[in-house]
């Protein structure tokens, strides 16, 4: 249950900074810090108690965890990562272009 | 005043969907994903079908091949479009660089990041880690380099010429392994059995450790790539 309670909290507060922030890169925090709040709640879902589902030599384990959740959270944490680094780059060059990040005061875009 | 409604408004609408959530999780059943199906079919069968001790790299680059072929296709889209908004000249911006002491300590450092990025992502078969985690630990060593010694350095050393042959051959051996399972056993991306010498060992699991070298360099180069292009821009104005 716990980790249902800290998944909420997380997933509020990046879409807190989401919403409300007007600086477009606590923006891209807020939008990874959701990320992160859901990789954290399939990760800890799928946690049944058993061992890291990875064979050794030899012995045979009694009880693994599911290894599927864990290989799509690693494809979605590349996948966070590459939006992330284009979300930035967007950034830095509307930055050249308007002088400012914040998007209440971004002009001249109707040109 | 306005603010303040707004920032209280929005909280009380986000407290009402964290209770909305909250009561939706209590609905849930537990998790029965164990029972039968698909993590149950590879956990029992996974070592005998792939020959990788590491079920989750089996599930990566065996089960669900054709997925990290399109996971590290959108690594290439995010890295050309980065080239493509922000590199409009290819002249490297130097920064000084960091004091004599961490140049030298980094120095002896750097071969062994080296070293542990290539056993991470050789061994992805057998211990955790893999491609994806190798390749971010050898763009680490391009950052620093871009960091400690500045971004000249990296250019000297480690060329964008270079990281794109890096890129562009990580993925078309990826490619190739793809094809050569088309060729030998009848599918694309199947894992090649006969390259297996003996299950525990480094040289196992078919096509897996070969795919994972070529994951491996294609995202250290892209991570190493998308840093460059940034930074080559945000320093400009300071020298």
């Amino acid at each position: 249950m716990f980790n249902n309670l800290i998944f909420i909290i997380l997933f509020m507060l990046g879409f807190y900074a989401l919403v409300m922030k007007t600086n477009l890169i606590k923006n891209v925090i807020g939008l990874n810090i959701m990320e992160a709040a859901v990789f954290f709640w399939v990760i800890s879902f799928s946690d049944i108690g058993g061992e890291v589902s990875i064979h050794k030599l030899g012995e045979k384990a009694a009880k693994f965890n599911d290894p599927v959740p864990q290989a799509l959270t690693l494809t979605g944490i590349v996948i966070g990562a590459s939006t992330a680094a284009l979300l930035l780059t967007l950034i830095i060059e509307l930055n050249k272009f308007s002088g400012t990040i914040d998007r209440d005061k971004i002009e001249g875009l109707n040109d | 005043m306005n603010k303040l409604m707004k920032k209280t408004l929005s909280s009380v609408v986000l407290l009402g969907a964290a209770a909305a959530l909250y009561q939706n999780f209590a609905l849930m059943p537990n998790y029965q994903g164990l029972n039968e199906g698909l993590s149950n079919y590879i956990i029992k069968s996974g070592l005998t079908d792939t020959g990788s001790l590491n079920l989750i790299t089996a599930v990566l680059y065996d089960y669900r091949a054709f997925d990290s072929l399109g996971e590290s296709t959108v690594i290439f889209g995010a890295v050309s479009g980065i080239v493509l908004i922000l590199s409009r000249k290819m002249l490297p911006v130097s920064s000084k660089g960091l004091s004599f002491i961490v140049k030298r300590t980094l120095g002896i450092m750097i071969p062994f990041i080296a070293l542990f990025g290539l056993y991470i992502m050789t061994h992805g078969h057998l211990t955790p880690g893999g491609g994806f985690q190798g390749g971010v630990i050898l763009a680490a060593i391009s950052i620093i380099f871009s960091i400690v010694y500045g971004s000249a350095f990296d250019y000297r050393r480690y060329s964008p010429q270079t990281k794109t042959v890096l890129e562009t051959g990580g993925a078309m051996i990826f490619l190739g392994l793809g094809l050569a399972g088309i060729l030998l056993e009848g599918a694309f991306l199947k894992n090649l059995g006969f390259l297996t010498v003996e299950t525990g060992t480094l040289i196992s699991a078919g096509s897996i450790p070969y795919i994972n070298i070529g994951v491996g360099f294609k995202v250290g180069a892209g991570l190493a790539i998308i840093f460059y292009s940034m930074i080559q821009k945000t320093f400009e104005e300071d020298f």
